[in-house]
């Protein structure tokens, strides 16, 4: 029998591995084909890209899964937010792995896949940006605070901050996926371990990061 | 020539070598001869084992001829580990 050729069985593997590739891959698990050093880099770009479209509407990303429309501060402050988001899941997540993971991994892995799965949130952004969902959300914030409202709202101002909502959450759910996937493929954890890991890991990196940014406001305001 | 099959297709047990051949002078051997420990692998992590030590044992390599990750390469190599590791224990 005659030895197996690299290059032909390489063309085969690489024909197979384009075909295999699916929408519902890039979507949902995009660190099959993509981590290290080039999703970190993509992963930073992303969050930076966030932090300045957040700032232009004042929307916060005051936690690991928050994204809120509050006050007007400083660019550093939203840079300053995303970066101790990805921070705080990125360490939480690489301690949860140390104890359940059977496998090395590297750091890189983990800080570039958790940096590429907050993409979600550069979206959610963008929907928050008119201007129709920010009168609402300060004419909701005056009723409940029964203050008058500053601004008279519009008819359609209701349907933007409806499609707001249900786009936001959409991408808070998409974003836990993708965070979850991070953690599996960077970190190879599998099964029961990995679910329970992570939930307490997002859990503890949701609180810290609270703080953190808490924190930072207080000195900083 | 076909491809060597490790498992039974009835009952999923793992098959043994009961005939060899030699195709030049058509000699027989009969016994009951185990299968190395590789060969007991399926055949994409036969494939995957091929090709790992055609790339040197590079993992960066394998990921960057597949267009793959490195962790969703050396992923897989864990799981061949793990799978190999009880073959070779039986032994």
């Amino acid at each position: 029998m005659k030895p197996l050729k690299g290059k032909v069985m390489t063309n085969i593997e690489l024909n197979s591995n384009r075909q295999n590739r699916t929408l519902a891959q890039w979507l949902f698990n995009p660190f099959q084909f993509i981590a290290g050093g080039s999703a970190l880099l993509l992963g930073l770009t992303v969050m930076l890209a966030s932090a300045y479209l957040g700032s232009l509407s004042n929307s916060h990303f005051d936690g690991v899964l928050d994204l809120h429309i509050g006050k007007a501060a400083p660019l550093w402050i939203f840079l300053a937010e995303v970066v101790i988001d990805w921070l705080c899941i990125s360490i939480v997540l690489l301690i949860a792995a140390l104890f359940v993971s059977r496998s090395s991994f590297r750091v890189v892995d983990v800080f570039g896949t958790q940096a590429l799965a907050r993409a979600p949130y550069l979206l959610s952004v963008l929907v928050l940006m008119p201007k129709g969902f920010i009168r609402f959300t300060k004419y909701l914030v005056s009723k409940m605070t029964q203050q008058a409202p500053v601004e008279a709202i519009k008819n359609t101002d209701v349907l933007f901050f409806a499609a707001g909502v249900i786009v936001a959450i959409l991408m808070i759910v998409w974003m836990i996926a993708l965070i979850y996937r991070a953690y599996t493929v960077s970190c190879n954890t599998k099964g029961g371990k990995a679910i329970g890991s992570f939930i307490a890991a997002l859990i503890i990196a949701e609180i810290l990061s609270k703080i953190a940014i808490l924190t930072m406001l207080q000195l900083a305001l | 020539m076909k491809k060597l099959p490790s498992i039974c297709p009835a009952c999923q047990s793992q098959l043994n070598i009961k005939k060899l051949s030699c195709q030049k002078c058509s000699t027989e051997i009969e016994g009951l001869f185990e299968l190395p420990a590789l060969a007991k692998l399926s055949g994409e992590d036969q494939e995957f084992v091929v090709q790992f030590v055609e790339c040197s044992g590079s993992l960066k390599e394998m990921a960057r001829l597949q267009k793959l990750s490195y962790p969703t390469v050396r992923n897989r190599l864990d799981g061949i580990i793990e799978r190999i590791k009880p073959v070779e224990n039986q032994e």
